[in-house]
């Protein structure tokens, strides 16, 4: 599903984010992005949904070269992946069932559909009661599911999370776990980009360490 | 067809976020469109006016009281011979009295003193284009009023000329500032979108990041460039087309009437499609000038 060959990342002048990364993740797969922060897993997710381009190396994701893709088919490759960010990038002035809506219309998809789909998704992630509200009026896990619910609108065959349980408490974090093992077990690829260790080591799936710019660590 | 509802309700929604602004773009599309339209209109009358008077005022020969028929003839048979001429009517002292009398309308009256008829016989002359010029006009007419029996020659050319080159200034005049005051409302315009566009900022990113199209993100904003556009040259219309009624109003004539003439007349729907169009071209240019900028994929 992804494929990196020797892809390099380098920001103005000698910040190298990403140095020499080769790797592959199959279909179906759940594999975390470990490291500390800074070590460069956000601009991972981005290179794969086409936000960056790499500076050298090839990207493959779903067999079309990401690094070369021409401008326009730019929206058909990001139509196929879900991205929760981390920073939610929710609006504020909307409320939660209007953010998931920006999804559908963006994709054309007929409103009676749309709408259904927003539905289920906030039941999904629990959120049915809080759809007229505004973001803000939202505790940040519930913010974290709304983003969550957004990133599954356009039944991605990809999920990229960037830092989902971020500043979340123990417990919550353990429950966006299991919404994202969900996702997985129903044949979503997720790749979770993270700092947090610990979680990484109870979950035991397969994971990539990635230390200023470089993999140092994979396992199993 | 919901994408396009969808485009349809965004730009609604943009232009209602909008408020004064977007108001203030529809105000000065709609004030650079009345100066504009006021030209238009007073060329299209000035220009109907020359036209007719071209027609009109031809050269006009009057002959002598007494000139004789043989000196007639001859004189006819000298002008049809003159190229410059296309056509000739004969007016004789007889007609050209009833003539007189029918434009006096109930006021024949005062013709009652006079004895004789004091009206000469005349010669109506057309033109043809190719020889309407000043120069070629004046050397006509003093070769006629040379030949025998010719009483004097009238020809109001030189007039119509100078009126003729007061509408082409005109309409330059009215085109340049046209164009100044186009500038001008594409600015704003493009300004009130750009207002619009960082407004909705975070929206764009997150639209392009789960995977809008470059057209799907611009449509709204070009759709409400064009609505503004179009909605000011419509407001510029509706006053124009007030503006037009009261002045006729206050010149106490009907429309088709101006100038005494049949000639007065306001845009033509061809003339008002095409001030809208131009409205709505002014705005979707404005939006593209200031989304374009804005995108990255």
């Amino acid at each position: 599903m992804i494929q990196f060959f020797h892809v390099y990342k380098t920001y103005a002048r000698d910040l190298e984010a990403l140095v020499d990364i080769n790797l592959h993740i199959q279909k179906g797969e759940f594999v975390f992005i470990a490291g500390p922060s800074g070590a460069g897993k956000t601009t991972l997710l981005r290179l794969i949904f086409r936000d960056e381009r790499p500076t050298s190396g090839q990207i493959l994701v779903n067999g079309r070269n990401v690094g070369k893709l021409p401008d326009r088919a730019i929206p058909q490759l990001r139509r196929g992946i879900g991205v929760i960010f981390q920073d939610f990038k929710l609006l504020r002035d909307r409320s939660i069932a209007d953010n998931l809506a920006l999804v559908y219309r963006v994709l054309g998809m007929p409103a009676a559909i749309g709408k259904r789909k927003v539905a289920n998704l906030l039941k999904v992630v629990g959120l049915t009661h809080k759809a007229q509200m505004t973001p803000y009026k939202l505790s940040g896990g519930e913010q974290q599911r709304v983003a969550i619910a957004r990133a599954l609108m356009n039944d991605p065959l990809l999920l990229l999370a960037d830092e989902p349980t971020g500043d979340l408490d123990t417990d919550l974090a353990a429950d966006v776990m299991r919404l994202l093992s969900d996702i997985h077990a129903r044949g979503t690829t997720v790749v979770v980009a993270t700092h947090d260790m610990n979680m990484v080591r109870d979950m035991g799936r397969r994971t990539i360490i990635l230390k200023a710019g470089r993999i140092v660590e994979e396992h199993p | 067809m919901d994408r396009l509802r969808y485009i349809l309700q965004d730009a609604l929604v943009n232009i209602r976020r909008g408020g004064w602004g977007g108001l203030a773009s529809i105000g000065t599309i709609a004030v650079s469109f009345v100066i504009v339209g006021i030209f238009l209109v007073i060329t299209r009358n000035l220009g109907a006016m020359v036209a007719e008077w071209k027609e009109q005022f031809q050269v006009t020969v009057f002959l002598e009281d007494r000139i004789s028929a043989e000196q007639l003839a001859l004189v006819k048979k000298r002008i049809e011979s003159e190229r410059a001429v296309r056509h000739m009517t004969y007016t004789s002292k007889e007609e050209a009295l009833k003539n007189f009398k029918r434009e006096l309308r109930g006021k024949e009256s005062l013709l009652d003193g006079l004895g004789e008829n004091p009206i000469p016989a005349s010669l109506q002359l057309s033109i043809h284009d190719a020889h309407q010029t000043p120069e070629a006009l004046r050397q006509l007419a003093s070769f006629l009023s040379r030949l025998e029996g010719v009483e004097d020659v009238l020809y109001g050319q030189e007039w119509v000329d100078r009126l003729t080159a007061a509408v082409r200034m005109l309409r330059l005049l009215g085109l340049t500032v046209g164009l100044a005051l186009g500038m001008a409302s594409l600015l704003i315009v493009s300004n009130t979108i750009r207002l619009a566009v960082y407004a909705r900022a975070e929206e764009i990113e997150i639209m392009r990041l789960v995977g809008a199209t470059k057209m799907h993100i611009r449509a709204p904003f070009l759709l409400e460039g064009m609505i503004q556009g179009g909605a000011g040259a419509g407001l510029a219309i509706l006053l124009l087309f007030g503006a037009y009624r009261a002045t006729l109003y206050q010149l106490q004539l009907t429309p088709g009437q101006i100038f005494g003439m049949g000639v007065g007349s306001f845009l033509d729907p061809r003339g008002a499609a095409a001030m809208l169009l131009a409205g709505a071209a002014v705005g979707a240019f404005g939006s593209l000038v200031s989304v374009g900028r804005f995108l990255r994929t």
